[in-house]
């Protein structure tokens, strides 16, 4: 007790000193800081006199500016279904497919919703709203101006009705009223924008065939604005084709608009035509015709070579044009690249320098076509190719992207697809942090490209990380961002193989259940402590109708021989697997699985059910091995 | 207590006469200061150490120029009280290095312990845990000791830096060294000129060299780990229908897997970032700034443009994430009320009207009513409650002037006759 006690007395006398000392210059301090600001007061009343007062400019916030705020501060909740499905927790998804159909049906109620109260605008007069709020008010899609003048036919187009405005068009031709260029513009990109035909209307409803359609844009996802579109082909003489040719006289505009919806419809060699007759009426062509046509250059040539002529062709004719190239214009030429396989090697470093120089900032999406031009061939990525991808990441990393390309929503998934084959666990972490920047999320496309990216992602991790941190990572994406596909579900239980943790596999089937919880065996114990609890499990994600998954997962219990606590779990985790196929009378029995699910109740002493095993071998017609 | 001793010190340098000045002056607070250190001693004896620690490269500058000053009897006083300080700040100090060699002998013990279990236990490990992962993070381990000792040693002498090195120095040295190797360098720094610097350099360069040895003492056994770690090895990947990534492809072509990234990536923060691509260009357009990006910016957007901002939005249309997000949706679509972000929510008509035409009404006046007298005085009142009523818009208070104008034009007579109406 003493000596602490001394302790403190030396201390207290060794401070004592140390804060009188220092009080003493805080005096001194103070009042020397006294007057110099008294100084520094004086002069700036001599200064101020001078100077013109600068009065700050106003800080302008946009009206979101608080929610935005507010929004920032909420995190993902890992548990939690995705936001739209809270409403109703019987529309809770468990599998990707439901999530699908639930998205959907939720769609298409609002678009029936809509399509009623536009439809029936008589019933819906009511205002109740003060201030007014415009789009709760029915829209109007019919047309209202009857006569024929050249404000119907602007009306026409504004409500993008082809055929109508078609037909006004040639009513004022026929009365002899000149349409003004402008109209004539707009008129002609209206056409050749939708191939000459009435655009689908939003929230009509519609025929039968039409659905289907819809579902197979919504399954295939990449370039289906393009799949849409080509199944309406650029017909001869249409209606754009016809007014084109009635025009007294076309200026660059009007070639514009064809060239581009003759390149949209896969007219490609015609848009190539009407080019080298826009060069011989001796106008110059704008931005948007060189982008069309270089993005269609790889369907009219076949050789590589010569698609890279020609190419390089129509950008020196910008060049000599004075036409300024855009971000489009280079992510054509590489996206017209990707189809030159060994040239585009050579070519596409030139390009993004090319753009470099020009101060075109490359988007996500020609990073995209540079990758996939140097990963063309798996078989030729070697390390080299793997460093561009590092080199790529290295640039982008810690940047926050707005979309500027269609393409650009590829980028992550394709990124992730290329460190899934090389199978570089650090660069894909690299990715995911990529994606974890600003608001970079959003440029992972819509949920088919999203179920891909996580997809790969989490496959990655399956083979190249630990199984406590894939562990985690599943607790952390499963099921709020991702349904595993019974694949995932495969490569997961592997990975449990790998790393000699074949005893949580009844947790992987049922979740910690209580015969994980009631007796746990001694060395799963101090790991369930670290074991994060499972979100979703094969059950609740609806793949315990999986055969083929369900009998890895009894041949992996099978295998080997456990302690008996493990074995004791198996058990119980098999005569589950034996209950969910009772109950499916129409699931097939395999022989493997039945003698798996005997093996597993013989090995923890379960006589009796193994008989009853037994009995099923014979009731399926099976034979024991 | 630092900042105000340095600020004390910088002050002294420019003005010493000032701060002898404030040192009489506050000499006087001495009584004071020993009342407050009763009080304080909790606090100050927790940074008591630390400020030793840095105070030592303050008082002494201090007090050489406070001894320039010609000094009172009450600045030598204060002089002897530094001088004990400094005394006690060696004791303390002394306690403070011994405790901090103690804790990375701890350290260091540690790595040693590390590199002893890393026999048949962590040969055990490794294979039982076949990830390059893992092995990389070991190695890691390994390495971050020696750095932290490292960084412990020179982070030790910069603070001991004016007078007690060679004593402190001595003392944390006699047990990571043998005591006849420091006192063989202390010898033959003695030589040298700078004594103690060139002591510690000795030393530091001995700690390094034992700690080298010992690191490749135990590196055999290491090695084999790290050998084991290099080794890749793939899983079973003969199952039924394997993923077609699954398929290992190191024994056909020896390069299924990527190099070890743990030191790639190390080496690629540490040099410049060798760019991949190379700086060819294409050379085909020229790099001039003309004005038609301009141009097609103010021209009105096509139906193609609305189109391809529709497709990009529809693409990076998430849907909303939370509550907020969801609100935020529709704001944007006018569906909400917005949430007021400055004192001018609801201000729609009145948002492009500045304030001085709400309060600088005077200029009204200039016209239809005279200069002075009772009725412009009359008026200036009423401009003046005018520009503190915030209810009103600008058009109805311009519009109650004017009927004030009116008015005054319609009773002129009455006015000229009562010879009030002065114009």
């Amino acid at each position: 007790m003493a000596a602490p006690c001394r302790h403190v007395g030396h201390h207290i006398q060794k401070n004592g000193r140390f804060l009188r000392v220092n009080i003493n210059q805080l005096f001194a301090c103070r009042s020397f800081g006294l007057t110099s600001a008294l100084q520094q007061q004086a002069t700036d009343l001599h200064k101020e006199s001078k100077e013109a007062i600068v009065i700050p400019r106003k800080k302008s916030w946009n009206k979101e500016a608080v929610l935005e705020a507010l929004a920032s501060t909420v995190q993902r909740d890992p548990t939690a279904y995705p936001y739209q499905f809270q409403d109703d927790s019987y529309l809770s998804p468990r599998t990707s497919i439901e999530f699908k159909l639930f998205s959907l049906s939720q769609e298409s109620g609002r678009a029936a919703a809509k399509y009623f109260v536009n439809s029936n605008p008589k019933l819906f007069t009511k205002d109740f709203a003060e201030p007014h709020i415009p789009c709760l008010m029915p829209e109007t899609v019919a047309l209202r101006l009857e006569e024929v003048s050249q404000e119907a036919l602007e009306e026409r187009i504004s409500l993008r009705k082809v055929s109508a405005a078609v037909e006004m068009y040639d009513q004022l031709l026929q009365s002899g009223t000149a349409v003004s260029m402008e109209t004539t513009h707009k008129l002609l990109d209206l056409i050749c924008l939708y191939c000459d035909r009435d655009p689908v209307q939003e929230g009509t409803p519609q025929t039968e065939d039409r659905e289907e359609e819809e579902e197979d844009r919504r399954r295939k996802p990449v370039g289906r604005q393009a799949m849409d579109f080509l199944k309406c082909t650029w017909k001869e003489n249409n209606n754009a084709e016809r007014i084109f040719n009635l025009l007294p006289e076309r200026d660059a505009r009007c070639y514009s608009a064809l060239i581009r919806g003759m390149v949209k419809h896969g007219a490609y060699a015609k848009a190539f035509n009407l080019y080298e007759d826009l060069l011989n009426n001796r106008l110059s062509a704008d931005v948007h015709i060189f982008n069309a046509l270089i993005s269609a250059v790889p369907d009219v040539r076949k050789k590589n070579n010569e698609r890279w002529d020609l190419i390089a062709e129509l950008l020196n004719q910008m060049n000599e044009q004075k036409v300024r190239p855009n971000l489009l214009t280079f992510n054509s030429v590489l996206k017209a690249l990707r189809q030159c396989s060994f040239l585009a090697k050579t070519f596409s470093p030139q390009i993004l320098n090319e753009m470099k120089a020009l101060g075109i900032a490359p988007s996500l999406a020609t990073y995209e076509h540079i990758l996939t031009v140097f990963f063309y061939k798996s078989a030729s990525s070697g390390p080299s190719n793997m460093a561009i991808l590092q080199d790529v990441l290295m640039e982008l990393e810690g940047t926050s992207f707005t979309c500027q390309d269609p393409n650009d929503v590829l980028f992550f998934a394709t990124a992730m697809k290329l460190c899934l084959d090389n199978k570089d666990l650090e660069l894909g972490y690299k990715v995911h942090s990529l994606v974890e920047v600003g608001e970079n999320w959003r440029l992972l496309g819509d949920s088919y490209q999203q179920a891909l990216y996580y997809g790969r992602f989490f496959n990655l991790l399956c083979l190249m990380e630990h199984i406590d941190v894939v562990l985690k990572w599943y607790s952390r994406i499963v099921p709020s961002l991702l349904y595993p596909n019974p694949q995932g579900m495969k490569n997961l239980l592997q990975a449990l193989d790998t790393d000699s943790r074949l005893d949580l596999l009844p947790i992987i089937w049922k979740g910690p259940t209580h015969t994980a919880r009631s007796a746990p065996p001694a060395s799963v114990s101090i790991n369930m402590v670290h074991f994060p609890l499972l979100s979703a499990d094969i059950k609740s994600l609806g793949h315990d109708n999986k055969v083929d998954l369900v009998e890895e997962l009894l041949s992996l219990m099978a295998r080997d021989e456990h302690s008996a606590e493990v074995q004791e779990s198996f058990a119980a985790c098999a005569l589950d697997v034996k209950s969910v196929f009772d109950e499916r009378p129409k699931k097939e029995w395999s022989t493997s699985s039945l003698s798996h699910i005997s093996i597993l109740l013989l090995r923890a002493n379960k006589l009796q059910k193994a008989w009853d095993m037994l009995q099923l071998f014979k009731d399926k017609n099976r034979v024991p091995s | 207590m630092y900042r105000f001793l340095s600020r004390t010190v910088c002050v002294t340098r420019n003005h010493s006469l000032c701060v002898y000045e404030g040192h009489v002056f506050s000499a006087k607070y001495d009584n004071v200061s020993r009342v407050l250190t009763g009080v304080g001693v909790n606090p100050l004896s927790t940074c008591s150490v630390r400020c030793c620690e840095k105070k030592d490269n303050a008082i002494p500058s201090n007090q050489d120029e406070a001894t320039n000053v010609d000094t009172p009897a009450k600045i030598t006083q204060l002089q002897e009280e530094t001088e004990k300080v400094k005394a006690t700040d060696r004791d303390s100090m002394q306690q403070h290095s011994n405790v901090k060699v103690e804790q990375f002998l701890s350290k260091s013990s540690q790595v040693n312990t590390d590199g002893a279990k890393s026999g048949k236990e962590s040969l055990l490990d490794l294979l039982g845990a076949m990830k390059v992962q893992v092995t990389s993070k070991k190695r890691l381990k390994n390495l971050k000791p020696k750095q932290s000792l490292e960084s412990a040693a020179a982070a030790m002498e910069s603070t001991s830096s004016m007078f007690q090195k060679a004593t402190v120095q001595a003392s944390a040295q006699s047990e990571a060294l043998d005591p006849d190797l420091v006192a063989a360098a202390s010898a033959a720094a003695s030589t040298l000129p700078n004594r103690s610097e060139a002591e510690s350099e000795l030393l530091k360069q001995l700690r390094q060299r034992k700690l080298l040895t010992e690191a490749q003492k135990k590196g055999d056994v290491n090695n084999l780990g790290v050998l084991l770690a290099d080794m890749k090895v793939g899983k079973r990947s003969g199952r039924q229908n394997a993923w077609p990534t699954d398929q290992i492809r190191f024994d056909d072509d020896g390069q299924g897997y990527v190099r070890d990234r743990g030191i790639t990536s190390e080496l690629a923060n540490v040099q410049k970032r060798r760019n991949i691509f190379p700086a060819k260009r294409l050379n085909i357009f020229s790099q001039t700034t003309d004005e038609q990006g301009d141009e097609s910016a103010l021209a009105k957007p096509t139906l193609w443009d609305i189109e391809f901002a529709n497709e990009l939005s529809l693409l990076t249309n998430q849907k909303p994430r939370n509550g907020f997000e969801e609100m935020i949706q529709w704001t944007k679509e006018g569906k909400l009320w917005q949430y007021p972000i400055n004192n001018e929510i609801g201000l729609e008509d009145e948002a492009s009207v500045p304030f001085h035409e709400h309060v600088f009404l005077e200029k009204h006046l200039e016209d239809g009513f005279p200069r002075q007298g009772p009725v412009r005085h009359f008026m200036e009142l009423v401009v003046t409650g005018l520009a503190k009523n915030p209810y009103l818009t600008v058009e109805q208070k311009k519009e109650h002037i004017s009927w004030f104008r009116d008015y005054f034009h319609q009773k002129e007579e009455v006015l000229n006759e009562a010879d009030v109406y002065l114009n």
